[in-house]
């Protein structure tokens, strides 16, 4: 039964992934869906970094060193567009803070 | 197929290597779903099966966690299809770029769409057709790869990086520097926003369910502001 339950899941998650990909393959996107879909990356994107922070029940509010590291890493990104310059000063802010105990 | 044969190696080591840097921080995660199957009691091929069938490691944790717990398999599907809700997502958004495909990679590519391969991909969908390709393809297969070796070495080793070296943070670094690279002007920053304080203030919604009702009131906002901006 639980062979069957993750083949189930495995179908379930193809095709969520592959739904819009497969369906509207030849099909042209009114102006409404192509302005929605410039708003899908920067949406989802900011919606899944604020659940990688927070777990329900928590106090649910991201720690000072993660905004802190959150924070440098925009910023990095912002000015330099480089992810390597972003991950290491936000890790060094993240992991500095910790040291402190901030 | 217009690229010259130099290009195509520039971009399956471009693809490899953006998501080298993804799977370090990933490392952790996969060898916890290791431990999780362990101790969910199920025979350890069985759990990390999921690993090839499912790849999707927000899911599988989900649907191994609650079987263990001695929920129904109703109810843990159930729950591991919320979490994996927000792929539908990625496919409305891939959808434009990949009509430009071939048949064969429309059918192969969403079977590797996670949130690292579509963060890395999303971003890079102004390249020509065949230089997407190779990217996405690159990044998937690294990712894969990773997944499928270190969900296994999760079973018998567990968690042997500790946790309080706090690698796992680089992942919301990385997509924090990838979303910012995807905003160009006010109205995505605003979107982008929106949804990080709606998803903050739905986070006791079961299942993560909140980051879906997130992305919808986040492409709302951005559908609003377009249409207030043409009314002005």
């Amino acid at each position: 039964m639980v062979m069957l339950t993750i083949i189930l899941m495995g179908l379930c998650s193809y095709a969520m992934r592959a739904i819009f990909i497969l369906a509207l393959s030849d099909k042209t996107f009114p102006p409404m869906a192509l302005r929605a879909l410039e708003y899908v990356a920067p949406a989802v994107m900011a919606s899944l970094v604020m659940t990688m922070l927070v777990a329900p029940g928590e106090g649910s509010l991201p720690a000072v060193r993660e905004v802190a590291g959150l924070a440098t890493a925009a910023a990095v990104a912002l000015l330099t567009r480089n992810h390597i310059y972003v991950l290491t000063t936000a890790m060094a802010v993240y992991w500095g803070m910790g040291y402190l105990n901030l | 197929m217009s690229s010259t044969p130099t290009l195509q190696t520039h971009y399956r080591r471009q693809g490899a290597l953006d998501a080298l840097v993804l799977v370090v921080p990933a490392i952790p995660f996969a060898l916890v779903f290791g431990l999780t199957v362990r101790e969910s009691g199920l025979a350890v091929w069985l759990g990390w099966s999921s690993s090839p069938i499912m790849f999707s490691g927000a899911a599988q944790i989900t649907l191994v966690t609650l079987v263990g717990e001695g929920a129904s398999l109703a109810a843990a599907a159930t729950a591991a299809l919320v979490v994996g809700a927000r792929h539908l997502f990625y496919s409305f958004s891939m959808a434009p770029v990949m009509q430009r495909q071939p048949r064969w990679f429309r059918w192969l590519a969403p079977y590797m769409l996670i949130d690292q391969v579509f963060a890395l991909c999303v971003g890079k969908r102004d390249l020509p057709p065949s230089d997407f390709r190779h990217y996405y393809l690159a990044a998937g297969i690294t990712f894969w790869s990773f997944w499928m070796v270190f969900t296994a070495l999760g079973l018998f080793v567990g968690p042997v990086i500790p946790a309080d070296m706090d690698i796992s943070f680089a992942t919301p670094v990385l997509f924090m520097g990838l979303l910012i690279t995807a905003i160009d002007g006010w109205q995505k920053a605003l979107v982008a926003g929106f949804a990080m304080l709606v998803t903050l203030a739905l986070v006791d919604m079961p299942s993560r369910s909140g980051l879906l009702i997130a992305v919808v009131a986040g492409i709302a906002l951005g559908l609003l502001i377009d249409k207030a901006r043409r009314i002005w």
